[in-house]
């Protein structure tokens, strides 16, 4: 693996997405939501609305950019171009996937900057770097099963929804929401944040570490399987 | 340097190659001619790797493409039909990003920027630029690595006559430099122009190959047309080269001071592809 051909990619990502108003708003949709969340809506409480924030982020960003970019390479055919490059499928991958991983990271930050909550910060970036590495491989699927850019949105959106919503709605005590969101990552990330703004420890979150633990391999697994199957092309 | 054996290949059990064979050597520019669908594309994917042949196989400088790839990338350059360029990148980001890829350094954006007259467009993004300059950005792009062999899939369809040429100059720099060339394409003048040898692939096949002088001489019809003064005023005569009859009618006309002018033939490579094929090159 060559890390100048990595960041080479990563580079030219940055470079591409400042005129690529698709993903900057979705860079933006979490901070303003952060934002009204916790400042403009009466009652909510305390971190509440940097949870929901942050999953927005880590859910709709990490796997919409990633399934974007995958998509609109392999609908330009300019994969073409990189997979006849010195650079390997798993480089391309990575180099794309690494501007979303930095991008979420910072963002992140400013939440938290926005928030003014700086407990627990060690808990939180856990939470945030194993469930964005899950996300990201998400989108990265929902990329490799894309055709164009247009189809992430039908094959992308019922999974963004399930792993958004579902967690959300249990916070609300829905009892079939709790039940489902029993089996999502993005559940016991939302408990991760809830537990680590009441100021509880890792002792008390191991279920939660073990299940999005869990989700981060099992989603490499399939991204490896779907990529074997079909690679870059449609 | 390119040696291809018995190549096959189906789409969905349509034959789209049926079993080609081709050899280009050091410093050639090689023309690969046919209508759309003959397969010309489909040819370059495989000997460039990209493509698995169903049957038959590809060398470049004796070594099988598809099993030694990672060699063979540094030493091809490819410019596709389609213009697969990064459109939201300048011209300057685009060629960048491809140094840093192959690990090369940025000196020779600027040398080729300058050859082909686009130094002053570098930061103009692809979105904004005409087809004949996405077409001279793709060119470069498969010169930045400085490979020995340059693939070119049709890389004149489209434009004006002006850029195609300036095209057609690049390409005859390049092939003087020593590179050689694989060049697909369905413009038969383009081809005569460029090309030491050529091959006409038809439905999968190859009809017929060798240098654009040797299917000239091959399929003419051997006849000169000679127009000679007559009482009324010129008339047309159509003779075969081949007899010494002909020779005693020229020599005939000579004497007596009739000939006006005398004009050869030659099929142009577009008529030989309709002569074998019965079909247009489109």
């Amino acid at each position: 693996m060559n890390i100048k051909r990595i960041l080479a990619i990563f580079y030219k990502e940055l470079q591409d997405i400042k005129s690529n108003s698709n993903i900057t708003v979705m860079f933006l949709i979490p901070i303003l939501l952060t934002y009204l969340w916790e400042n403009l809506i009466p009652g909510m409480p305390s971190g509440m609305g940097l949870s929901l924030g942050m999953m927005f982020l880590i859910v709709m960003v990490g796997m919409y950019v990633p399934a974007m970019l995958i998509a609109e390479e392999k609908e330009k055919n300019t994969i073409e171009v990189l997979l006849f490059s010195p650079a390997t499928s798993l480089e391309i991958l990575i180099g794309k996937g690494l501007l979303t991983f930095t991008a979420i990271l910072i963002i992140s930050l400013l939440l938290l900057v926005l928030t003014g909550i700086y407990s627990q910060l060690f808990i939180i970036f856990t939470g945030v770097f194993l469930t964005t590495i899950f996300s990201i491989a998400t989108g990265m699927i929902v990329g490799l099963l894309s055709p164009n850019q247009m189809a992430t949105g039908v094959i992308g959106t019922p999974v963004y929804l399930i792993l958004l919503l579902v967690p959300n709605l249990s916070i609300m005590d829905i009892e079939i929401m709790q039940g489902l969101g029993k089996v999502l990552p993005t559940y016991y990330f939302l408990n991760m944040m809830r537990f680590a703004i009441e100021g509880k420890g890792f002792a008390e979150m191991y279920t939660e570490l073990a299940v999005i633990g869990g989700s981060v391999v099992i989603a490499l697994l399939v991204l490896l399987y779907i990529f074997q199957r079909k690679g870059f092309r449609n | 340097m390119i040696t291809v054996k018995d190549l096959k290949k189906s789409y969905a059990e349509k034959p789209a190659l049926k079993g080609i064979d081709f050899a280009i050597k050091k410093g050639e520019i090689f023309g690969f001619l046919g209508p759309n669908g003959a397969g010309k594309t489909t040819t370059i994917k495989i000997v460039t790797g990209k493509l698995k042949a169903d049957h038959g196989q590809a060398f470049i400088k004796n070594m099988n493409v598809t099993e030694e790839q990672k060699r063979i990338i540094p030493m091809v350059g490819v410019v596709p039909e389609q213009a697969n360029l990064y459109e939201r990148l300048t011209i300057k980001q685009n060629l960048e990003f491809f140094c840093r890829l192959y690990q090369v350094s940025f000196l020779n954006i600027d040398k080729y920027l300058e050859l082909v007259e686009l130094k002053e467009e570098e930061n103009t993004k692809v979105k904004n630029l005409s087809k004949g300059m996405r077409q001279k950005v793709l060119l470069i792009r498969a010169l930045l690595h400085d490979p020995e062999i340059l693939f070119l899939d049709e890389p004149t369809s489209g434009l004006d006559p002006a850029s195609a040429a300036g095209i057609h100059r690049i390409l005859m720099n390049l092939n003087a430099e020593g590179k050689t060339i694989f060049l697909t394409s369905h413009n038969m003048e383009e081809v005569d122009k460029l090309c030491d040898r050529v091959a006409f692939l038809d439905d999968g096949e190859i009809v017929a190959a060798g240098s654009p002088e040797e299917l000239k001489l091959k399929y003419s019809d051997k006849k000169i047309v000679v127009v000679i003064k007559t009482d009324n005023g010129s008339e047309e005569r159509t003779l075969d080269i081949t007899g010494s009859e002909s020779a005693d009618q020229i020599a005939e006309w000579i004497k007596a001071d009739k000939i006006i002018s005398i004009h050869s033939t030659e099929s142009s490579l577009a008529d030989i592809f309709v002569e074998i094929t019965g079909r247009q090159v489109r």
